[in-house]
């Protein structure tokens, strides 16, 4: 079996962000980043699967520069047998995303994508559904525990009303959430093994894809700084507070 | 002016591979340490072996250690930035750092094949701890003065070893010592011991002041009998394999000081943020932001020494080569030969280290002396560090006396200085010798002296290469290199006052001094992450 893992490179979840002077992007100076945590999610998952089954075969994927190969280096690490970077300068959308993994996908044949529900970055949680919308191959979101037999694929998903048991046929795209599993600490000789992995690093053009992106980012506003509270000395002061300050309850 | 020359290593330089090395390490101390530390310091049957496993299953306890024998070969100064990311507990770094280095580096410099195939695999995989069990009760400092004896069996097949060795660290898990005792009372020689050869047993636990987590105790050899094949190196060379292991050991124990004092100043930021007082964050004062400029400038300093230190001794052992003749010879020369800078970053790193945990507790006012915050145990674990491999007395009485016995003080003086430290060194250095009158007050204030434009000159070259890469951080570096420069110019001039008063001579010229302004921007660089940023 064959498992595509695509792989997003993001700030780390706890740095602290800033905005960068122009208003419509961080300010990436001195920012760390990492593995998609719900990738490295995915990507742990799919190593587990190899652990079980000596057959399974993982590539991992990423869209975008130069410093991306530091995260696909990590995966490799990890327990990956070969990484493909594409090539991309520019930031895409989720649907950007979706249709340039349909090239991978085509070009590698993989029996599964298994990919995180969404990225921490941008939050979107679109691209492993449109992805499966534009192969039309089965889809789970959500995973919280996966099983294969006979060339399918039973996935329980955890869902706002409760779990969710789906059962379906490979090929097939998945996405993993928070509870699947918790990955491992990467071993230093798997970092050492990793260099000598193949890394391919891959053009658009040579996928016959295209970068698209329909979705500009216009600018982006830190949070207001909370501001200090205020105590009130009874309910009915507080209500007052609420109608005549904030006009927020109509009498 | 001293042998290690500049820009051969900086933590800047490490590739992502090491990055990523460095990011496992301290990852597992953060999840795997940091909250068990309670249980830890109770010596909860067990777990502090569990926890040596798992690190050592993740590549941790052989870093530098050869891979033909199990270990993963890598150069000194990847093993020393994991030792020093494994290191937030001080309990736990000792238990790595006794486990990974003198407990295995004398086996892996000095050792036979046969003794390296015989104990490193298992070492690197974690069976068992390493110790180095070279003190004794009566032998402390004065290290080479042991008492434990070695004699040969009638049949000449194995050692007989009498005697206590005290403080060894690991005693109660290891598996393997590294022993010095005198064959027939004279010859000093290095032994590997088995904790199951007959006749060794380990005493109980010292009651320490911290450190609580790290097992200390008593190595009993009471007519333990060894093959005579456990002999490491030479008879009569053994004080060649302590004292190197010594020197490279010293490099570890600062990663490890070096580790600690990151934890430090991360939860001193983390407290001065969130304590309010006189209706603000007390991070706003000036003299809490100082606090935390300082520290986070002295581990700036003892971090640039430290590493330009072990790039150097890679460079060293990178030249050792099996065709040249004798390994262990070369390996023995190479481990010498940066001998004064190994004792002047561990002089300085540990002090950088009990100045950290000081004002961690100052920063947590009366909180920082209770039990309620993190800050306690580190006070506490970090004392030791000013103690062990070799005391902070003996490290700069031998660095300035090695580089005096070894004429490296006439190429230091006759070297224009580039520091305002070096300056001061090179004129109260002159006023002693030309006096004639050293004694150990005026040999430790040169060392002083000496260590202070070491880590001036690793500072400055590190911002400046920082800057000509356009390292994301480089204002920071700056800003900890100016900084830095004000301290040490400050602390340089009154160390060579001190000197010179001590020796008659002329009084030094007050120093340039810059950098008064930097403070703040560190400060702000620090609390805006509530950590050391690099
Ligand atoms: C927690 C812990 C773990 C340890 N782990 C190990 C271990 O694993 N293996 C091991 O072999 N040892 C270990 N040690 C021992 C440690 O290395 C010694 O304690 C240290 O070398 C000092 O020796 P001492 O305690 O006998 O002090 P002493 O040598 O008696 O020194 C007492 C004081 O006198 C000073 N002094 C001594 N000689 C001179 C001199 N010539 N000039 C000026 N001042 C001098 C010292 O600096 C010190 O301040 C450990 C110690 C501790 C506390």
């Amino acid at each position: 079996m064959k498992v595509l893992v695509p792989l997003k490179r993001v700030p780390d979840p706890y740095s602290r962000i800033r905005l960068a002077p122009d208003g419509a992007a961080i300010d990436t100076t001195a920012i760390k980043f990492e593995i998609n945590p719900f990738d490295e999610i995915a990507v742990e998952e799919a190593v587990r699967m190899k652990e079980r089954d000596a057959s399974v075969e993982i590539v991992v994927v990423s869209i975008g520069s130069a410093e991306c190969e530091e995260q696909l280096r990590k995966a490799l690490a990890i327990g990956a047998d070969r990484a493909i970077r594409v090539d991309c300068a520019e930031t895409l959308d989720s649907l950007g995303v979706a249709k340039v993994l349909v090239r991978v996908v085509e070009r590698e044949s993989p029996n599964l994508v298994l990919m995180g529900k969404q990225a921490i970055d941008d939050d979107n949680n679109q691209a492993g559904q449109m992805l499966a919308a534009l192969l039309d191959w089965p889809q789970a979101t959500f995973a919280s525990k996966i099983e294969f037999n006979d060339g399918r694929a039973t996935v329980t998903r955890e869902t706002d009303t409760g779990q969710e048991t789906l059962e379906f046929p490979l090929p097939a795209v998945i996405t993993t959430d928070l509870r699947l599993n918790e990955p491992r600490y990467v071993a230093l000789p798997g970092i050492i093994k990793a260099r000598t992995k193949p890394l391919e690093s891959l053009t658009l053009a040579d996928l016959g894809a295209q970068q698209e992106c329909r979705v500009a980012v216009v600018s982006m506003r830190q949070p207001p700084p909370r501001t200090a509270g205020r105590r009130v000395n009874s309910v009915d002061e507080l209500i007052e507070a609420l109608r005549v300050e904030k006009g927020l309850l109509k009498s | 002016m001293l042998r290690a020359p500049l820009g051969v290593q900086t933590p800047e330089d490490f590739d992502a591979d090491v990055r990523l090395m460095a990011d496992a390490a301290l990852q597992f101390a953060r999840g795997e340490v940091m909250p068990v530390l309670d249980r830890l310091d109770a010596q909860e049957e067990g777990l502090m072996m569990s926890l040596l496993k798992k690190a050592c299953d993740l590549g941790f306890g052989a870093v530098d250690s050869p891979a033909e024998f199990g270990g993963l070969g890598q150069p000194k100064a990847v093993a020393t930035r994991v030792l020093e990311m494994l290191s937030p507990n001080g309990s736990f770094a000792t238990t790595m750092g006794v486990h990974s280095g003198v407990g295995q580096t004398p086996i892996a410099l000095f050792g036979t094949d046969e003794q390296k195939r015989r104990y490193i695999p298992p070492l690197a995989r974690g069976d068992y701890m390493g110790a180095y069990a070279l003190s004794e009760p009566n032998s402390g400092s004065d290290a080479l003065s042991v008492s434990c004896r070695a004699t040969l069996t009638p049949d000449g097949a194995n050692w007989k070893l009498n005697g206590t060795k005290m403080w060894i660290s690991n005693a109660k898990w290891a598996g393997s010592f590294i022993v010095f005792a005198k064959v027939e009372g004279e010859r000093f020689t290095a032994f590997i011991v088995e904790r199951e050869h007959p006749g060794v047993s380990v005493s109980a636990e010292e009651h320490k002041m911290g450190l609580k987590g790290s097992s200390t105790a008593r190595l009993v050899l009471d007519g333990a009998e060894i093959p005579r094949d456990n002999t490491l190196y030479e008879v009569g060379e053994g004080h060649r394999v302590a004292l190197n292991t010594l020197n490279l050991g010293r490099c570890k124990l600062a990663a490890m000081a070096l580790g600690q004092a990151r934890e430090a100043i991360h939860q001193t930021a983390k407290y001065a943020r969130e304590r309010r007082q006189f209706g603000r964050s007390i991070s706003e004062f000036g003299l809490i932001r100082d606090k935390l400029a300082r520290m986070a400038s002295n581990v700036f300093a003892a971090e640039s020494m430290l590493y330009r230190t072990v790039g150097c001794i890679d460079d060293a052992f990178a030249a050792v080569d099996p065709s040249k003749g004798n390994v262990a010879e070369q390996n023995r020369r190479a481990a010498e030969e940066f001998a004064v800078e190994c004792s002047l970053v561990k002089v300085f790193a540990t002090e950088a280290l009990g100045h950290c945990v000081d004002e961690a507790i100052q920063v947590h006012g009366g909180f920082g002396f209770t039990e309620e915050f993190p800050v306690a145990r580190l006070y506490r674990d970090a004392r030791v560090m000013r103690i062990y491999e070799g005391t902070n007395e003996i490290n700069r009485l031998f660095a300035f006396n090695r580089l005096a016995t070894k004429g490296g003080l006439n190429a230091a003086l006759d070297a224009e200085p580039t520091t305002a430290a070096g300056a001061l060194f090179r004129h109260a250095a002159m006023a002693a010798t030309k006096l004639d009158t050293r004694t150990q007050q005026v040999d430790a204030g040169l060392s002083d002296l000496l260590a202070l434009t070491y880590a001036q000159q690793s500072v400055i070259s590190r911002a400046d290469r920082m800057e000509a890469s356009r390292h994301p951080r480089s204002e920071f570096a700056r800003a900890c290199a100016d900084y830095f420069s004000f301290l040490a110019g400050v602390a340089a001039y009154s160390r060579a006052a001190e000197v010179c008063a001590r020796v008659g001579g002329e009084p030094p010229v007050t120093p340039e001094l810059h950098g008064v302004g930097s403070d703040d921007r560190i400060a702000a660089a620090v609390l805006e992450g509530s950590q050391y940023p690099l």
